[in-house]
């Protein structure tokens, strides 16, 4: 089988897994990172380490790192963290949060349930490339708006959003930025020390880490302040309690070190790899590319490629691949065969919407296996064509 | 970790392996030329209900010498028509107009959540009795 | 030569569970919710982990929620219960053991911010409940939930929870069993089964059985509702969003089935080494083992020396190359006694001279004689 699904999750990459091992093995360090004893300052030692390279990666000072279990729980705690920290919930106060119809369902379902306790939420429209500008945002914006909530590259399309821009004009309001990172750490840029953002949700298992294992970059300074989601013995400076995996965390490190080394290579590779994918399915008619394709200026990741695929039924489409895993929309809610609501908020219809693929490449992806890949689409596409009583030639 | 093609499994998404097999071969996928005599053509289904499925069969005398598909759906809803189009094979109108989706579900063991794709094939066939009974 | 007795604290892994988990880790990685074959070998590997769990208590693995770890599954119990009828958020009251683990406590303590009440249980000198004091509490008010855990990771002690568990239910309010401590060492059935005297909510933990650290679970009784902590995705039915930890749970899994296999055996290996520990101790003037008459856990034995400081000693030790704790790993460098020890009623000094050794399967009886030799002589130290 040929993987394609690098954005839903990865392989871990050798070198995480032999950082990883000696936190593993019965007889290696497998202290309590909270225990004061030789055992327990060596997993102590490994875990600081670890946050001292993830910070490296994304321009962040170590003491700016926050371990969690995952993407999902570090948007939870930016969004709910930060509004319970300015006295939510509570009736009486007009809270205002403004993020966007295509962010991940983490995002969006926290967002429903603050709304569900008083806070109202504004979720924008993005363009028919997924772009949400700052002019849009800025509209947006109320004076009881505190927080706004804008992943940098979209896990469905890849479009990247212009967070540069953004981050000094809300900066400049003291309203709080959270921007969730999972597809973009390792594939742009990020330097938090020039871009004012103030909370900023990592993951592991996108970056060749293991799953399970998360951050939440908080910044000190201007302090980003949150209650804490997690309550216990106060680890992470009280903003989130639990024993630390030592292993997770020391493989997420290794991981963020090996994309900050590997960074230039990656990202050559990938978009790569996207554009030859793109140029041989273009030749198809009837394809249409979600997300933008650079030819505008618009920046698009350079590990994904979506497409929609006229005439073609989509679950037909992707039966009539076996070989390739690949998916349709978010990895989330493949398992519903609701046609994605981040291609509908494009304007896709339900049909379109529904006959699309995300491609996505990873380090080990070859150009043989985008040549084989778009060879077997071309043929498949062309015989559920050829195939239904709909399809005019 | 190398990636490359293996064998492929024989039922890879759990369709069960009558649907896959038919699926894949969708033997008598296609169309009569037009103006061949004989043809009667029934179609159901919807593109918004994301299926249609057209049916062609092919007479001599009150009997199917040769029936042909083409189906826009799900591989459950081709699968159902490549079945049709085989099982019409040498049929009498009278014996066409035995088939009942219960039938259908059980030759491709469809399960409760696929059950509209065999309600997809009956309608089909019936489209095309009416034909073969009122030629217009 | 290092000696490690701080197995409460945590445990490393056993070997046949890395063997286990490996293939998860550099083999086939499926994002479990993805549809294609990778998704779908996680996602079986992962239910037949969840059956290896919830048998470890005689759960139905649809009772099983995954989570990343003890705290936050005692997070999800307590703050996940919704209050009242439809719509509105209506306070509830709580109890909580005065000896609970710190994710007990505080998750509790931070429903006060709701509007709920919350009371601690009071303890005995042995850190059992006290009964009478107990019973007046539940009847005082409408209770929803209680939380009193089945063993205290400090001092072992086992408390009664199928008692607790029939007054509480009496009185039309949940019980939540932090059997973190409890798993592995003692079978668990007892406290899960039975409508009556089973609790209804309990935390378990993989890194407390020789299985890794970052995943967790919570058994929810099939009828007590609970409302997710962390939204999105929808996983473990909605109420548990997030990525699962395959190659964790994986881990998990065949760690809870070693365990639940090799129970008595284990079991019988530490409470040798425990009571040879302590006899060793019963040697040494000034020492008290606490909560020694009450049920314990046999692999632990927290105690105090008059005089001596937990703190020192423990770093003492450490530089000797033996690992114990003083307390909870939790709240270790804090400088406070232990809260457990303060809410027995022990007194400050006594409780800031605890040390907790808490021993485990690969521990022998020369790793007692030399811990026993080396006290001996610290304490001749110290004294001099």
């Amino acid at each position: 089988m040929i993987y394609l699904d690098y954005a839903a999750s990865t392989p871990l990459d050798e070198r995480v897994f032999e950082a990883m091992l000696p936190y593993l093995r019965p007889d290696g360090f497998h202290g309590n990172p909270a225990s004061t004893h030789g055992p327990g300052f060596k997993a102590r030692g490994a875990v600081e380490r670890a946050r001292a390279q993830v910070a490296a990666l994304i321009g962040a000072e170590a003491s700016e790192i926050i371990w969690t279990s995952g993407a999902t729980e570090s948007n939870n705690l930016a969004l709910k963290g930060a509004l319970e920290f300015r006295g939510m919930p509570r009736a009486g106060r007009a809270v205002h949060v403004v993020t966007s119809r295509t962010e991940h369902k983490c995002v969006l379902d926290t967002c429903r349930q603050l709304e569900t306790q008083g806070v109202s939420v504004t979720y924008l429209k993005p363009d028919a490339f997924g772009i949400v500008s700052p002019e849009q945002v800025m509209a947006a914006i109320t004076p009881n708006t505190c927080l706004l909530s804008l992943m940098w590259v979209n896990n469905e399309i890849g479009v990247v959003q212009d967070i540069e821009r953004l981050a000094p004009s809300l900066r400049e309001r003291g309203i709080l930025f959270h921007v969730d990172a999972a597809q973009a750490a390792g594939k742009l840029k990020i330097d938090l020390q020039s871009v004012p953002i103030d909370l900023l949700s990592l993951s592991a298992h996108k970056i060749y880490g293991p799953k399970g294992a998360g951050a939440l970059f908080v910044r000190r300074k201007p302090r980003a302040r949150l209650a804490p989601q997690m309550h216990g013995g106060g680890h992470e400076q009280g903003m989130r309690s639990g024993t630390l995996a030592t292993h997770q965390i020391v493989g997420m490190g290794a991981a963020f070190e090996v994309a900050k080394a590997d960074f230039d290579a990656d990202v050559a590779h990938l978009s790569g790899l996207r554009d030859a994918l793109w140029s041989h399915l273009q030749t198809l008619v009837g394809v249409h590319r979600n997300g933008p394709d650079g030819s505008t200026g618009q920046r698009t990741a350079p590990h994904l490629l979506n497409l929609s695929f006229e005439g073609v039924e989509g679950e037909a489409l992707r039966a009539s691949l076996p070989e390739i895993a690949v998916s349709s929309g978010s990895a989330c809610s493949s398992a519903t065969a609701e046609p994605s609501y981040v291609l509908r908020a494009l304007g896709r219809d339900d049909e379109l919407a529904n006959a699309s693929l995300r491609f996505s490449f990873g380090r080990h992806t070859t150009r043989a296996d985008i040549d084989t890949v778009a060879a077997k689409v071309i043929q498949q596409v062309g015989w559920l064509r050829e195939l239904s009583p709909l399809w005019k030639s | 970790m190398p990636m490359t093609f293996e064998d492929q499994e024989a039922d890879p998404f759990g369709y069960g392996t009558r649907v896959w097999t038919l699926f894949n071969e969708a033997p008598r996928a296609g169309e009569f030329p037009e103006g061949e005599p004989a043809v009667v053509t029934g179609q159901a289904g919807t593109p918004a209900a994301r299926s249609v499925l057209r049916v062609q069969l092919k007479f001599d005398g009150d009997c199917v010498a040769d029936a042909r598909f083409r189906a826009y759906g799900c591989p459950t809803s081709i699968a159902v028509g490549a079945w049709l189009a085989e099982w019409a094979q040498g049929k009498s109108v009278a014996e066409l107009a035995t088939l009942t989706m219960k039938q259908l579900r059980d030759a491709l063991e469809i399960p409760d959540d696929r059950a509209h794709c065999a309600m997809l094939g009956e309608d089909a066939l019936k489209a095309a009795l009416k034909v073969a009974h009122h030629p217009s | 030569m290092a000696i490690y007795f701080d197995y409460n604290a945590t445990t490393p892994l056993d070997p046949r569970v890395l063997e286990a988990m490996l293939p998860y880790l550099s083999g086939p990685y499926g994002n479990a919710s993805s549809v294609h074959r990778y998704g779908r070998a996680a996602r079986d590997a992962i239910e037949a982990a969840r059956v290896q769990v919830a048998a470890l208590a005689g759960a139905q693995p649809s009772e099983l929620t995954w989570t990343s770890g003890a705290t936050e599954s005692n997070n999800l119990a307590l703050k996940g219960l919704p209050e009242g009828l439809a719509g509105g958020r209506v306070p509830g009251r709580v109890l909580y053991g005065a000896t609970e683990h710190p994710a007990v406590l505080e998750a509790a303590e931070s429903l006060r911010a709701h509007g709920w009440g919350v009371e601690t249980i009071a303890m005995t000198q042995d850190g059992l409940i006290d009964w009478q004091v107990f019973e007046q509490q539940v009847a005082r008010a409408p209770l929803r939930v209680a939380a009193v855990m089945v063993a205290n990771n400090e001092t072992g002690v086992i408390q009664d929870v199928p008692r607790v568990a029939r007054l509480v239910h009496a009185h039309g309010a949940l019980l939540h069993a932090d059997a973190v401590q409890a798993a592995g060492k003692i079978p668990l059935a007892e406290y899960w089964s039975g409508a009556a005297s089973g609790a209804d909510l309990m935390s378990l933990s993989a890194h407390k059985l020789y299985g890794p650290k970052g995943v967790g679970a919570l058994l929810v009784k099939s009828d007590v509702e609970l409302e997710t902590q962390l939204h999105g995705g929808g996983q473990e039915r909605g109420l548990r969003g997030g990525t699962e930890n395959l190659a964790a749970i994986v881990g998990f899994g065949v760690a809870a089935e070693l365990a639940a296999q090799e129970l008595e055996a284990r079991s019988h290996h530490l409470r040798v080494l425990r009571e040879r520990l302590e006899a060793g101790l019963h040697q040494l003037s000034g020492i008290t083992i606490f909560g020694e008459s009450a049920p314990r856990l046999p692999n632990t034995s927290q105690f105090g020396v008059a005089g001596w400081e937990g703190e020192a000693l423990l770093m003492a030790l450490d530089r000797k190359g033996i690992a114990v704790s003083s307390g909870s790993a939790c709240a270790s460098g804090t400088g406070e006694p232990s809260h457990v020890l303060l809410g027995m009623g022990l007194a400050r000094d006594l409780a800031y001279s605890a040390i907790r050794v808490s021993l485990g399967v690969a521990n022998t009886v020369a790793e007692i004689d030399r811990f026993l030799g080396l006290l001996g002589e610290l304490r001749l130290q110290a004294a001099a």
